[in-house]
This record gives C-alpha cells, structure tokens and sequence, in this order.
C-alpha cells in the first residue's frame, strides 16, 4: 500500500512542472530509470523485492529537507524570501557590524545556538498540555456524586471512614506490634465473620483464600491428657497407704532398670575359659614347633577324601524303563488324587452340618481376632510412638521418701521440675520427637597465643 | 508377558511419606524455622506402618510426615515470613560488621513480624474446641511467667505469659468455676469447669527453679508463643461472656481502697497495675455496671426424653454447685507472711472469700492484721505471738481440702501445731469395692452431713479410736473370705445377722438374769416393712434368674462376681493394714509421752 501511495506522490511532484529539488543530481539519478525485470507480480513477496521506490524516498526527503532548512517548499515560497537586490554598498555593512559587536546582548551565545532547534517546521502543537486526563470520568463521577448528595446517601468513602474508625487502631500501628509484645491487644477471632468475600474461584486464584485445613490435622496424635495428674501418693502429705503405693512403683522402676544394667554388665563380661592361662600361652608359643601333631591330623585327611567323592559315583543316569515307570507312576498317583477329591465333594453333601458349624466358628475367630485388633489399636494410642533416632524414655518418678515429706506447706521442697514435665509430656504424646542436645563439635585446633600486653611483662 | 516391571518405592506407602530432611528442603527452611512451623501448625512426625519400605528399604530410624501434610504447609503465609526473617539476620549481620549503626538502626526499625491469629483461627474453628485444647497452654503460660527474667526466654514473652494468667485466674475468680485443687510435691494441680468444659493445669510452687539443661527452651518458647495468642483470644472471649472490661479494669471503688501511699515502692508504674490485678483482692469492673444482680430462679424444663428422676438429679447436682461456689461466701480470711499468698488469694477468692494480707507483703491488701471483723487466719509456724479471740487460726491445707471436700470442714484438725491429716487427691475417683483410706471415709460421712462421734471419741480419749468400725469390718472380710455366695446376698445377710445378735443379747441377759421375769405383754401389730419385702423379693428373683443362667454365661458370672469379692478382700487386707499401722503409731506416741511425762 505504502509503495502505491508513493509512486502517486511521485506522479504528482512530477506532474507539478513547478517544483525545484534542493538535490539536483540525486534527481537526475532517481530520474533515470533502467531496464525493468520481469517478474511475477502475484505475489507479495516480489512486491517489495521487485519495486523501485527509491525515486518517492528521495523525493520525499527533499520535501523534508525543504521544510527544515527552509521552512516550507521552495517552489511556493515569493520570490523576496529567495532573493534579495544586491545594492553593492559595503559601508553600511561595515557601519552595523561594530553596532551588533558592541550590544553583546543582541547577538545570542554559542550555547543557547547549539541548543536551538536546528529544523525551521515548527514543533507540534501540545494538545495534552490544554487537557484534562481523564476529564470525561471524573465529570461523571462528580456528578454521580452530587447526584447521591441530592439523594441523601452516605458516599463510599465516608462509609470506608466510619468502618475503619469502628474497626479500632490503624493498620500501620498494628503491623509493627511484635507478636510477644506484652500489651498486645486482643479481639473477638470467633466472633468475626469471614473478613475476605466474593467470587471463591477468583479469591482461590488469587490465594487469597486460606487453604482448608484437612481434618486429619485436628486429630491429637495420642489420647493421653494434656496435663497427666500425680497420682494420690504425690501429694505433699500423703495417705500412708498412698505414698507406700508410690515407694512401691518407684521402687519397681528402680530394680527394672538394675536388671537391665546387670544383664548388660554380664552379656559384656570376660569368660572365665577366655582368659589366658601359662599354660594355653605356653602352647601358643610352641604352636607349629611340634611335629608330633602333623602326623595325626594327616590319616583322617586321607579318609575323608573317598567320603567327598562317593555321592558323584551314586548319580548315574536313569534307564529309560525306569523313566516310563515312575512317569506311569505319578500319573497313577494323580488319577487317585482326583478320584479321592470327587468323593470327598460328593459326601460333603452329608457334612453340611459340620461344614457349617466350621464356618460358624472361623467367622467367630474373625470377629475375635478383629476385635482384639481394634482393641491393639486403641491402647497404641496411649504410647509413645518411635519417632526418631531416639526412643522416648520415661522421666524418673516424682518421689519424696518418708523421711523428705515435710508435712507442712512452709517446709516443703517441691521436686523435679514442671518445665521438664510438660517437654516430656509432649514427647509422650507424640507432638515433638524425642532428641539428644546437639554436641559442639570444635572444627579448628584451639591456639594459645600470648598477647603483646602480656609478653610485655614477662 | 505383564508389561512393564514395577519399580521399587514408587508407589504405597514409600510415597505418602517424606523425610524430615526432604521435608525441610521443599519448604527451604532451615531445621530450626521448620520445626517452628511445624509446632506453630500442629503438624506432627508419624511413625509408618511399615518403616522399612517407607525409608526404601534402609531400617535407619528417621522421622517422617505425612508428604500431605507438608504440602498443606506450603500454602502457609508464615513461610514466607520466615524466610524474610533469615533475609533480615543476614542483613543485620553485615551492616553490624561494617559498623552501619544507621543501616543497624533502620534494619531493626523494619524487623519483620508475623501474627499467629490466622493460625489460631485455622487449628480452633471454633470457641469450644480451643477451650478444649487449652490445658496445655495454661500450663505453658503459668510455668513461664514464673520464670526469672534472664536469658533464658525474652523477658517479653515472660511479661505477657504472666498478663495472661493472671487475666485467667481473674476470670475464674469473677465466674466460680473453679471445683478441684490438689497439692502435690511438684505443683499445684487445677480443676476448673469453663462454658461445660473441665479444664486441668499445673502451676509451679513460686520457688526458684532449677532450670534443667535437658529440655530444649528453643522448642518451649515456641509452644509458649502460639498458646499466648491462644489464650489471650480465649480470655477476650471469656471476659465477654461475665460482661467484663477486656483488658481487665479494676473497680472503680476499689480501685480507690487499692490506692496505697507508697506504691512506687511495690513496683514501677508501668507494671503496678497489673501487680493489682494479680492480688486478686479486687473485683473486676464490668462493662455496664451492675446493681447487686439478683439472680431470678429461671424456669426449669424437663429436656426431651428426660424423665423426672433425671431432672431432680440433675437439680440437687445444680444446687450443690451454687453451694460450693458460695463456699466461704462472708468469711474474712488474712494471710500470714509464711504461707503461700497467691494460690491461697486464688482459692479463697474463688469461692466468695475476703482475703488481706501484710502491707508489706504484697500490693492490694485491703485490711490490717488488727480487723476484728477477720474470721480466719491462716498461719503455718507452730506458735503465733498474739492471738485474738475471735477468729480460727488454721493452717493452709484446710483452705485446700475444704475446697475438695465442698463443705467446710471442723477447724480442729487444722489448728497450728496439730499434725495435719493427710491431704487426699480429689482426682482419685474410688471404684465400689476399692479400698477407701479411713480419712477419705470420714470426709465422705461429713459430705453427707452426718458428724461422726468419732471427733468427741478422739477428744476424750484417744485410745478407743473407732475399734468397733475396724472390727466390724474385720468381720465382714472374714465371712467374705469364706462363704462362696452372692454378693448380693451380704446385707441381707447382715440384716439376719443383727436379728441374731439381738436374740444372743436377749438370750444372755436371759441366761444372766437369775430370775426371768415372766410378764405378758400386750401383743404388737407385726409391721410389715414394705421396703424391706421388695428387696426381698428382687433378690429372690436375682436368685432365680443367677439359677437359670446358661452354664456359658454362669460360668462368666461366677468369674465377675469372684473378680468383686477379691477386690473386697484386698481392700479388707489393706484396711487390717492400715489398723495395725495405725495402732503402732499410737503405742508410739504412748511411749513417747510416758518419757516425756517421766522426764518431767
């Protein structure tokens, strides 16, 4: 398109026997026009390979060049702005030069020049510059507004204002409160409806939407309770009866653990046998010395060797008689196999009773074996679960002996420690892993250096 | 001919598992802010079924979650912070390292902080289940605002875990829910029935710790920080319901009673309110005052499906609630310097108690040792230098076993200087057939109004303490051992066995009398015990149908019924114990006032 809008443009200006290029010889070049190709005319590409446009280009950017250095085409300027009557008087030229020198203001600096717009066609005029942005809205909201007014309605934002002022604090104060401030304030969470509505597929896109928390999360890992209170024996003046109770489990607890201890003591103790005697270091020394012994263990040698050999003897191949009659043989033993089968089917028709009495009883096992599963399941939710490197080791027992109860509020001396209760009490219930303290491992060798202070003195 | 072989671990329970390690790497956490999110959420290790395939054939123990679980944490806006917050130490670090104080400075003006309210919304739906779940926090909250203000924990945390406690101790004062208190030698256990939900913690004696190096604090303080804002949001919720000012404001009037002279000495103006507040020796304001509520008696409806008898149960079990509310309602109590002050206010507060101590002591005392209006004092030294006449002094366990006991008990076993009885575990619940320490047993006769003569007894001579109880009890494990009957037959039984007694008495007087005096009285109408023939019959049908039993079922009740008699035998065998320990004491102390009678 923009090819065909040229080459009119180009009839045109050639058509317009008035018009003078500034570029005399690029005219003559454009002018001349060689030998045309022949091709194809059908199709795009060849449009733009096979066009000559070079003569509209050139054309075109003399106008341009017309209108920067001259201000507009020289065809249609008068003939004054081109030419001027050249009176010859040099006088007058030499009288207004000193007159231009002297007013130094008059002759503009070589600065503001090099900043001056070089190109004579003027700059657009700036129809932004008299415009409002976006002046049609704001006309319509304004008069929606005023509308509302007329009407009486509470705008939108006022409305946002008494919210936020009903809401409490402002949000910026609220961020900067650390969440273990200790006069940090507290509101109604329950009470609140859902602060975020709308579309729930654009609030789920956006991830706006809290994620559903799965019900599996809010099932305790462990039935056991939160707070495990002390048995009666416990108490800081306790029932005899009670407080023996006590003694008694702890003192369980105590010999269970001795035992454990004694066993390892004893799986890891010497043997009486394995404890070198003179005599056995004595044979060690001399073993291989002795030659007696060589001819002894030599004769069994030689009789274990036909005993090694005897069974590759005993594998020989089968005749072919003998093939055919163990095939025949285990044919016949299957044809009885099937025989035996179809009879027991047969009278298990008479055995109903019993067969289903057999059922009766394997349903029952079922049950019970079910049953007791279940109930498996159950008290596993009272342990502890292996969750880690570590097993879960039961704290010692809280226990005063009869002579440490002080049987006064004033006298007595609380014992263990609450903190390591309830950490061990998590573990129990399985909401944290059982874990050693990490150990410091030293990377780098320690170095002792004197200091210069020091060295100073000594 | 099956197609393509089936990889290893590449589908079961070896997928619906991760690592920890795996785990932490997928949310790019480091171990420590991983465990944190983890605790904040409530997402806890599992232990797999079948370990082996889970951890693709290795027997390592390691710890695993659930691959659905951690998914479910990446959705979790804290994450984010975290990672924000590794951003910010980062920086921090280097500007301290190039001695930036400004960059220092503004950095630790822009530290990034992360709320926990949404996740205290997403674990707690809904009000009653975070009022379930909140033994835990309790118990974290009074434990760490115990704690000394060192660096141990953030001095900040310490300070909001004791504004949450006391705000909850104050609300369980303003609502009386307070039912069960127990003493142990580790702490004080708790009971209280919030909104119908029985709520157990423990609070530490206010000694200094001994903090154990066992226990990792970094975990703790993380617990401490989600129950925090647990609890807070609960205690809101708590004062809304008794219609009180949240955060809690003292009463006007009695914010004027509390206006001591000197009370910068006592603490710094910043905390002496809240150190009023936990005196608990205020009331609270409520948010529209009220004038002395009367409580209209409100219509009761029988509930659906609800027949009279649980109706009428259901109103003695109401009334004996209002009682112990109204416990110490009037009393005047004053605490000495020794006992333990803020349990025993607690206490006393809670059941409708007036409370004072020495102005020295604490902030908020409201009367003088010298009031003469003081009904009890609670002493614990063996001897009190003045003493006035009007009033009990008493040691501090009848403060507690009262409360278990839901009565008043006598003073007099509580006096100073008297040996205590035992302090008995309200949270032991005895089975029938348990065996029920002699103590217990008295309380539960005192419960029911009876006052056994036993106390007169004891006054006017110690020696003849309750024989005749024990030995009738001796008696009756002694036929239980030996018959092999029904149980249920016993106080039938029993019953024959004083008519017995009578006749053996009449008999002896008979045979003792020399002369019988033979005298015809004017006959009686027999009175036909109705009660008593019911029983009778209802225990011959019992009879009856124990006749007709199958041998199956026969032999399954004859093995309940043996389980029975033999917990009766233990607690008989229990009880001769106790008798025979209890005589010993007493041969003892005979023997040490006869020395200190002869020494005299």
């Amino acid at each position: 398109m923009a090819a065909v809008a040229a080459k009119r443009i180009k009839r045109v200006a050639a058509g317009q026997h008035g018009f003078l290029s500034l570029n005399h010889t690029r005219e003559q070049n454009s002018s001349r026009i060689g030998k045309r190709k022949r091709v194809n005319r059908n199709k795009k590409k060849n449009w733009n390979k096979y066009s000559d446009i070079q003569d509209i280009e050139d054309f075109l950017d003399d106008v341009r060049l017309q209108e920067r250095a001259t201000g507009g085409l020289l065809s249609e300027k008068p003939d004054d702005s081109l030419f001027f009557v050249d009176t010859g008087d040099q006088n007058k030229v030499a009288q207004e030069a000193p007159v231009t020198k002297r007013g130094k203001s008059s002759k503009p600096l070589r600065v503001d020049l090099i900043l001056q717009h070089d190109s004579l066609v003027p700059s657009p005029k700036d129809i932004l510059a008299h415009q409002q942005p976006n002046a049609k809205k704001l006309r319509r909201i304004s008069q929606r507004v005023e509308k509302q007014v007329a009407k009486g309605l509470q705008l939108r934002s006022q409305k946002q204002l008494q919210r936020r002022k009903a809401g409490g604090a402002t949000s910026s104060s609220e961020k900067s409160l650390p969440d273990d401030d200790p006069s940090r304030p507290f509101y109604d969470i329950w009470g609140q409806e859902e602060m975020l509505s709308g579309d729930a597929f654009y609030l789920e896109q956006t991830k706006k939407k809290p994620v559903k928390r799965p019900d599996r999360l809010n099932e305790k890992p462990s039935s056991l309770p939160a707070v495990e209170i002390i048995g009666p024996g416990g108490s800081y003046n306790p029932d005899f009866f009670d407080h023996q109770a006590l003694l008694l489990e702890a003192h369980m607890v105590e010999e269970k653990k001795q035992k454990e201890e004694l066993k390892l003591a004893q799986q890891l103790a010497v043997r009486k046998e394995d404890i070198a005697t003179e005599e056995t270091i004595f044979q060690e020394q001399v073993e291989g010395l002795v030659e007696e012994d060589d001819e002894e263990e030599d004769e069994p040698k030689g009789e274990e060797e036909p005993k090694g050999s005897a069974p590759a003897v005993g594998r020989e191949k089968k005749t072919e008689r003998q093939r055919k009659r163990e095939k025949a043989q285990k044919e016949r033993e299957k044809e009885k196999r099937t025989q035996r089968e179809l009879v027991d089917q047969r009278q298990q028709l008479f055995q109903l009773r019993s067969i289903r009495a057999d059922l009766k009883r394997r349903e029952q096992r079922t049950r019970q074996k079910q049953a007791q599963y279940q109930a498996q399941k159950e008290a596993q939710k009272f342990c502890p679960q292996r969750l880690g490197k570590l097993k879960f080791q039961a704290p010692d027992l809280e226990v005063q002996l009869s002579d440490e109860l002080s049987g006064s509020l004033r006298t007595l001396k609380p014992e263990g420690s609450i903190l390591k209760d309830r950490f061990k009490s998590l573990q129990k219930r399985n909401i944290i892993e059982p874990r050693e303290r990490a150990k410091f491992i030293r990377r780098n060798k320690v170095k002792y250096v004197e200091k210069r202070a020091f060295k100073a003195i000594t | 001919m099956g197609g393509l072989q089936k990889k290893k671990y590449e589908s079961g329970s070896a997928t619906n598992y991760v690592t920890r390690n795996k785990a932490r790497k997928k949310l790019q956490l480091s171990l420590a802010d991983f465990r944190r999110l983890c605790i904040l959420k409530g997402i806890y290790p599992h232990e797999p079924k079948r370990k082996k395939k889970v951890n693709k054939g290795s027997t390592a123990p390691r710890t695993f979650y659930l691959v659905k679980d951690i998914r479910f944490l990446l959705h979790e806006p804290i994450v984010a912070k975290f990672r924000e917050y590794k951003v910010f130490v980062r920086k921090l670090r280097k500007a301290y390292g190039k001695s930036e104080w400004g960059g220092v400075q503004r950095l630790r003006e822009n530290k990034p902080v992360y709320k926990l309210d949404h996740i205290v919304k997403e674990r707690y739906p809904t009000f009653i289940d975070a009022l379930r779940d909140l033994d835990d926090a309790l118990s974290m909250c009074f434990l760490f605002s115990t704690f000394a203000r060192t660096g141990k924990c953030h001095v900040q945390t310490i300070q909001l875990c004791r504004r949450l406690s006391v705000e909850w101790m104050n609300y369980i004062v303003m609502s009386r829910s307070l039912r069960k208190v127990f003493l142990s030698i580790k702490g004080i256990y708790y009971q209280a029935e919030v909104l119908g939900q029985t709520v157990t913690w423990v609070v530490p004696y206010q000694f200094a710790h001994n903090h154990p190096t066992d226990v990792d604090y970094r975990v703790m303080a993380t617990f401490t920080e989600f129950y925090t804002t647990l609890l807070g949001f609960v205690n809101f919720r708590l004062y809304q319901t008794l219609n009180l000012l949240y955060p809690p404001k003292l009463d006007s009037k009695a914010e004027v009673e509390l206006k001591a002279e000197h009370e910068e000495d006592y603490a710094m103006d910043s905390e002496s309110y809240l150190e009023k507040l936990s005196a608990l020796s205020a009331c609270l304001s409520r948010v529209i005052a009220t004038v002395e509520e009367e409580e209209a008696e409100p219509d009761r409806f029988p509930v659906e499906g609800e027949d009279a008898e649980a109706l009428v149960v259901r109103e003695k079990e109401q009334k004996e609630q209002d009682s112990l509310k109204n416990l110490f309602e009037g009393l005047k109590f004053f605490l000495n310097r020794e006992v333990p002050r803020e349990p025993l206010a607690f206490l006393l507060r809670c059941f409708g108690a007036q409370v004072s101590w020495e102005k020295s002591l604490c902030i908020g005392s409201t009367y003088d040792v010298n009031d003469e209006t003081i009904t009890h004092q609670v002493v614990d030294r063996p001897n009190v230098d003045k003493k006035y006449i009007n009033r009990y002094y008493i040691q501090p366990q009848w403060v507690f076993d009262c409360v278990n006991s839901r009565i008043r008990l006598p003073v007099e076993d509580y006096f100073p200087g008297v040996t205590l009885p035992p302090h008995l575990s309200p949270f032991v619940e005895h089975k029938e057939g348990d065996y029920v320490p002699p103590e217990k047993l008295r309380l539960m006769s005192l419960q029911r109004g009876e006052r056994p003569e036993r106390e007169q007894e004891e006054i006017e001579d110690e020696e003849d303490d309750d024989e005749g109880d024990d030995s009738q009890e001796d008696e009756d494990g002694g036929d239980d051992d030996g018959e092999e009957e029904e149980d249920d037959d016993d106080d039938m039984d029993d019953e024959e066995a004083t008519d017995e007694k009578n006749l053996k008495l009449m008999e002896k007087q008979k045979s003792q009398g020399k002369a019988l005096s033979v005298t015809v009285t004017p006959g009686k109408v027999k009175q036909e015990n109705k009660m008593r023939l019911e029983q009778e019959e209802k225990a011959e049908e019992k009879r009856l149908a124990i006749m007709m039993m199958k041998k199956k079922e026969k032999y399954l009740y004859d093995k309940i019924v043996f389980g029975k008699k033999r917990k009766v035998r233990e607690a008989n065998k229990l009880a001769a114990k106790r008798k025979a320990h209890d005589d010993a004491c007493k041969a003892d102390k005979k023997k040490k006032k006869k020395k200190t009678t002869g020494r005299e």
